[in-house]
Order: C-alpha cells, then structure tokens, then sequence
C-alpha cells in the first residue's frame, strides 16, 4: 500500500497529507514571517525616526544661536553633551555644517576637522529633511536636517545611527521565527502522519478484505476489528459486512441455479431423447412385425433388419450422448472431438421444433487440456440458445477449431441479436456480478463462469443476419485447473 | 584667573541641579546702589565667583558659603557668572563686595581694585600658564603649533589667554594670524575637553587646573600633554573695590580667607580646592602680568 511511486496522485494519502500540511505551513510561515518581520521593521524605522526627529529638533533648538556665530567651542559642547543625553539613539557621529557644507564642529573632530568640507559621499542620497536613510548593510541610518531661522537655512546637521542592534534583533526575530515555523511544521507534520494512518487504518482493513475477496466469495470483517457501532467506520464495516454476506448468498443462489437450470436442460434433453428414441421405435416394431410376418421373404428380412440396424444406430448415438453429458465431472477429463460431436443429437429434438438447419463444422482432432463437461454444458447451453433465438426455417452454426495454445468455438444463429446488457456482460463481466434470473440469461452466466475459470474469453459479433459468439479458451490454465 | 563657580548655563562643570541649588539659595543677580548697601550691616555679603573647574562644585559652594558665614558672622551670597567680563564689570560697578577674579582683570582695573587676599598653591601665591597639545601632537614648541586650530579659556583670562597671546606678541604674532583657527571656550576644564577631544590641536590652560584635573580626574587630561609651562605668575586673587576695600564686611571676608587653614570647615574648602591656605600679597605681584598686558596692547 505505501509502494512509492513519482505519480503524486498515486501517493498514499498518509504521505500526502503531512506533504500538504508541511507546504501549508511553508505557505503560511513564509507570510507570517514577512508580515512580522515589515511591520518590525516600520516600527523600528518609525521610533527611529520619532527618535531621530527629537534628537535632531532638540539639538537644533540649541545649537542655532551657535549656528549663527559659527560658535566653535558651543557647537561642540552641545554635541558632546548630547551624546549622554541621547545615549539610546546610538549616534556614531553628528557633524553641524554651515550653508556652504563645511562642517563648524563634529562630534567626532579628529575625523572631521573644523572649516573642511565634508566628502560629497558622506551626504549622498541625502535630503535636507530629516529623513532617515538606512543601510542595512552597513548598520547604519543617515540623515541630514536643516537648521532654520525665519525659514532661512542657517545650516544643516547630519547624524549617523547605529542601527545593527535593531537590524540584529531583526535578524534574531527572523531566526526565531523560522525555528519555531520549523518546529512546529515537524510537530504537525508527524502529528498528521500518525493522525492520518490511525483514521486510515479501517480503510486499510476495508481495502485488504476486499483484494481478498475480488476472486470469489467476499471475505466478512471479523468482529474484533468492528470497533464501535456507533463510529463511522463501525456502521460502514457492518454494512460491509451485510452487503458481503447478500453477495455470498447471491453467489450460492446463483450456483443452485444454474444446477437447476442444469437438470432443467437434462429435462428437457431427456424429452427430446425420448422422442429421439420414440420416433424410430415405430419403425423398428414395423419393422420386427414385418419379420414376424414375412421373415421367411428374403426381401422382407434384408430391408426389416437394415431398418432395424439404422433405428438402433439412431437410439445408440442418443444414449451415448446422453450418457456423456449426464456423467458427473468428478474427474476432471480431456476434451475430445466427440464431446463436440455428440452435441448435435442433443439439439436435433430443438432444430426439428422450429424446422432449423445446422451448418456444423466440427475440426477437432486430438484431445485438448480442457474440462470436457465445462465445455460441453456450455456449448450446449450456446446452441440450445441459438435455437431458441432463431425463426422458423433458420440457419444455426457450430465452429469448433484448436491451435496449439487454445481452442475456439463459435456459436451463430439468425436470431434478432443478444441485448446489450448481456452482451457486454459476456464480454467483460464477471461471473459475480451478472444477471442470474431463471430463464433469462442464467446460460449466459454459466458460460460467463465458464470464461472466469478459465481464463477465456468471449467475442459477440452481432449482424442483420444474426448473431455469433465466439470463445476462446486458453489450455495453460486449464492443464491444471478444476472446474466446477 | 578664578577658580569660582559654573555660569548660568550649560556649565561644564557645575550640573543642572547644582545651579537650581544655588539660584534657590537666593543669589543676588543684582545690586542695590553702593551707598545705600554700606548703610545696611545685616545685609548679605555678595562675593563673587568665575567658571571652576571642579566637578563637586555643589559641595565646594556649600562648604564655602558655610566656612565663610562663619566666619564673617553674616549671610553670604555666592554670585556665579558665565565669562570673568561678567564679574569684573559686577565688581568694577559695585555690585559685589568681592570677587575672584584673575590676575588679567586685575591689573586692568588695577586703578579701581585693591587685593583681599591671594591663594598659596603648592607654598606660593603663584601659578603658570600651560600650553596643552593631544597626546598625538609631537610639537616641542609653540613654533610647531603654527596654524593649527587652538583653543583659548576666556578673552579675559591671564593663563587662558593673555600668556599665549603676550608669548606671540614678543615675537610680533597675533594668535588668530599665528594659529589656523582660535576660539573660546570659557572654562579650562572646557580648553582641555577640546584638545582632548581634537577640537583643538593646542589651547591655553591654567596650570593649576590642569594639575589639579590630572590628580583627580586623571582620564580628563589623558590625552592632553604639555608642550610649554609658561613662568610663575601671581595666582588669580580675590579683589575689592578701592572704596569698598575699608568697609567692615569686607575686612572681616580678608580675615576669613586669610584665616582658612585655621578652622576645620577651612581646612574642608583648602582641601576641595586643593589650595593651601589665603595670604595677604602686594600688587606688585602682579606686575608680571601688568607687562604682558602692556605688551598685548603695543601690538595692538
């Protein structure tokens, strides 16, 4: 049950639904994690900035009277002491720069001495906003502000941020994240793999009675592997475990049947020799009175026992096909080219009934490995329904022919053709499934089981001049295989 | 050159709560007319003070305006201004009954002023002027300190200023044409934070100030080194007006600060300032600098 194979659709359901909850879960961690990790980081950026923006507005308050008098000494000291003061923002470096880009004082003065212009590089991608310029690679976060008195820029401040503490706690939080979705895919995936193989196991047990089950009579669900009446699958196995126990009955039904139908044709057949053998019975005792009579004419004599000799031939052939058909199969017999041969005194009675003309053609020579009485029930069976089928005055055939790996024989008649249900039923039914009422199709499946057993098979060719069947039965299987 | 006390605002050296102390205590920010002062013995005393260095500022006023109550048997008011210009002028005027003030002042006013007592460090009533580099710097002389950025203390500061400005002068420089850039910074404790900081390649410092901030807060002057000691001068005084030198309070403020290292609550303030005691000096110990001042003003 759980072969692998590259087919997806043909995975077991135990694989597939961990599968379908580890991509869930990817699916849903992936967003999770990037909906987590943008709003962390518009809210860092955005307490960065109400941060930046204080620093920035604080240090620009004081330090604009500096500003003016290009104040070396105070710009400084304000920038030193707001250092301290804002210690939580993390600030590398703030340069104060007068209108013309050069810096008054830095907070950092050996990098960036007083008077010199700052590198174009330093200020690059830079407004004079307060806006916050982050690079994440770098772990930094620039900005530039203007410093303005009545709307006039008196000069500008940048400031450089730390921000690898916040881009490492992203990193951390991303981690985190990632772990715990990891975790608890792992945790749901086996939780899905044992939750699904217990649910499924009544389905496995379901499955494995009915692959048993699928050549003859269906297997019945013992009772300790019921479970609850009440579950689903404890009502599903009882209604299993009904719908078994109706199919084998049906199965049995069938098979008592078709032994009825069975001595229902020996009946018939048993009529018809009577007739057979009643028909010539006149003649013969014509014939006996004629010797009685006139037996010392040579003439008399000569015709009366060549009579006799042909009526007798005639009830010979009856009995001996009689007995061959009514001899029980209890061993298992090779079929020979009379098996075939003597089913036309079996028919004679039905063919004269409707005034019928057989076309036999019979080409059997050496015995085949195949169940005698099988083949001849059904073949019987076939011919007795041609002739049922056929009008008045019509033509019935019989091809029986063998090569070396099977034998084959073919039943026509010139009736108005077999229904669909019974003819797709012979093709590819199964003996389990086919009609079986009394009288109308039970020959059908007796051939059917026939082909079952056997490994045969049946083809319908259906015509405006009627109808052949043909089947086929391979020898192999039948060389050492009973048939009922 | 004052060792007093922070200035009203950001003082490097005296927090946010120690002037809100101070101001809460009641200083004069202003005076009433001379005369009508004179006339009022329960009066406070005013004295006033200049930018200091010291980072317990709160308990060297405290102590101070403890052992000097005492001492003078009447309140006393401390009076802290950012600049020594601020002083000298609430001197000059009257406003004050004494101030320490430095030694440039001084003998600027020499006419108008007359000592209450001068401070003995390390034995002398005298200090010097140092010319302070980073660590960094590897200048022997102040030749070699040529256009770079130098930091002074306060226009009127005899060792912030005046010393470096009369140095250059003897060789016929000003400092804003002999160094690539000068600025204020109005505290000595602020000259060394920028040639720490390299806000300045060199600066003009009190000698006194930088040894004492090298004792006690050693990692202040760290990466500061001297490159020239200037010679002893007088050491920055507590001064009086002329007319106000007879008056019985501020007599009483001269034998208070004369008598310092007599008392235990003196002996706390010496100890604070790291001074040694107050002694009575003529003016004449100031002629050095008066010469400089001179030569300073030649140059024009």
């Amino acid at each position: 049950m759980t072969r692998f194979t590259l087919r997806a659709s043909e995975w077991p359901i135990a694989i597939k639904v961990p599968l379908l909850v580890m991509l869930l879960m990817l699916a849903i961690s992936f967003v999770i994690t990037n909906t987590v990790l943008t709003r962390l980081a518009q809210t860092q950026e955005r307490h960065l900035q109400t941060l930046s923006r204080a620093y920035l507005d604080g240090l620009g308050g004081t330090l604009l009277p500096h500003i003016l008098r290009e104040d070396v000494w105070e710009v400084f000291d304000t920038l030193d002491r707001a250092r301290s003061v804002y210690a939580g923002l993390n600030a590398v470096t703030t340069i104060v720069l007068n209108p013309a880009k050069r810096v008054i004082a830095a907070s950092d003065p050996k990098a960036f001495p007083t008077g010199q212009a700052v590198t174009p590089d330093l200020l690059a991608g830079l407004g004079v906003d307060g806006r916050l310029l982050i690079d994440e690679d770098k772990g930094t976060a620039r900005m530039l502000d203007a410093v303005r008195l009545q709307g006039q820029a008196v000069g500008s401040v940048y400031t450089e941020l730390d921000v690898s503490a916040l881009m490492a706690e992203r990193r951390s939080v991303l981690w985190q994240l990632i772990a715990t979705n990891a975790l608890l895919t792992l945790f749901l995936m086996a939780a899905g793999t044992w939750a699904v193989r217990r649910m499924l196991r009544p389905v496995r047990t379901l499955g494995s009675v009915l692959d048993r089950g699928s050549d003859g009579p269906v297997e019945i669900i013992p009772d300790a592997q019921l479970g609850s009446a009440t579950s689903e699958f404890g009502r599903l196995f009882r209604r299993y475990n009904a719908m078994a126990r109706a199919a084998n009955e049906r199965l049995h039904l069938a098979e008592s049947l078709a032994e009825k139908e069975r001595l229902a044709s020996l009946g018939r057949l048993a009529s018809g020799m009577a007739h057979e053998i009643n028909n010539p019975l006149g003649g013969l005792f014509n014939a006996l009175d004629a010797v009685k009579r006139y037996g010392d004419r040579e003439s008399v004599r000569e015709s009366s026992v060549r009579l006799l000799e042909r009526g007798l031939n005639g009830i010979r052939d009856v009995v001996r096909a009689t007995l061959m058909t009514y001899r029980q199969p209890d061993e298992p017999r090779s079929l020979k080219r009379d098996d075939i041969e003597d089913l036309q005194y079996l028919v004679q009675p039905a063919l004269r009934q409707k005034d019928l003309t057989i076309d036999w053609r019979n080409d059997l020579g050496s015995d085949l490995p195949l169940p005698a009485a099988a083949v001849r029930d059904t073949v019987l069976n076939l011919l007795l329904n041609a002739c049922a089928v056929s009008p008045e005055g019509g033509l019935v055939s019989l091809t029986a022919d063998a090569d070396a790996h099977s034998f084959e024989i073919s039943v026509g008649d010139c009736g108005p053709g077999m229904p669909d249900a019974y003819r797709a039923f012979l093709e590819n039914g199964s003996a389990a499934s086919g009609p079986m009422k009394s009288g109308a199709g039970l020959g059908l499946w007796m051939v059917r089981r026939l082909l079952d057993a056997s490994g045969g098979s049946a083809n319908i060719e259906a015509g405006p001049a009627g109808t052949t069947i043909r089947l086929t039965l391979p020898f192999e299987r039948e060389a050492s295989r009973h048939v009922a | 050159m004052p060792y007093g006390f922070a200035p009203f605002s950001p003082p490097p050296l005296l927090s946010r709560r120690a002037i809100l102390g101070i101001f809460g205590s009641g200083f004069a920010t202003f005076a009433a007319p001379q005369n009508a002062r004179a006339q009022d013995a329960s009066r406070d005393i005013t004295l006033g003070l200049t930018p200091v260095f010291l980072n317990n500022d709160l308990e060297l006023l405290a102590a101070l305006k403890t052992y000097l109550e005492l001492s003078v048997g009447q309140p006393v008011k401390l009076v802290l201004r950012r600049t020594y210009e601020e002083i000298t002028s609430l001197l000059v005027s009257g406003q004050l009954d004494a101030a320490w003030i430095c030694g440039y002042p001084f003998v600027a006013f020499r006419n108008q002023l007359e000592l209450v007592a001068v401070p003995v460090w390390r034995g002398k009533p005298l200090y010097q002027s140092y010319i302070i580099a980073g660590t960094g710097n590897a200048a022997a002389s102040i030749a070699e300190l040529r256009g770079g950025a130098h930091a002074f203390s306060d226009p009127n500061s005899n060792s912030g200023y005046l010393v470096t400005a009369a140095l250059l002068a003897e060789q016929g420089a000003r400092p804003e044409g002999f160094f690539g850039r000068v600025f204020f910074t109005y505290g000595h404790r602020n000259v060394v934070r920028a040639v720490a900081s390299g806000l300045a390649d060199s600066g003009s410092v009190d000698g006194y100030v930088w040894e004492v901030m090298t004792a006690v807060e050693p990692a202040m002057t760290a990466n500061t080194r001297v490159v020239r000691k200037s010679e002893w001068l007088g050491f920055p005084p507590i001064a009086t007006t002329r007319t106000a030198m007879a008056r019985g309070e501020v007599q009483a403020l001269r034998r208070g600060f004369v008598r310092m290292a007599e008392s235990a609550e003196g002996q706390r303030v010496l100890k604070l300032l790291h001074l040694d005691g107050f002694a009575e000096e003529p003016p004449a110990l100031f002629d050095a600098i008066s010469a400089k001042a001179d030569l300073v003003k030649r140059l024009g």
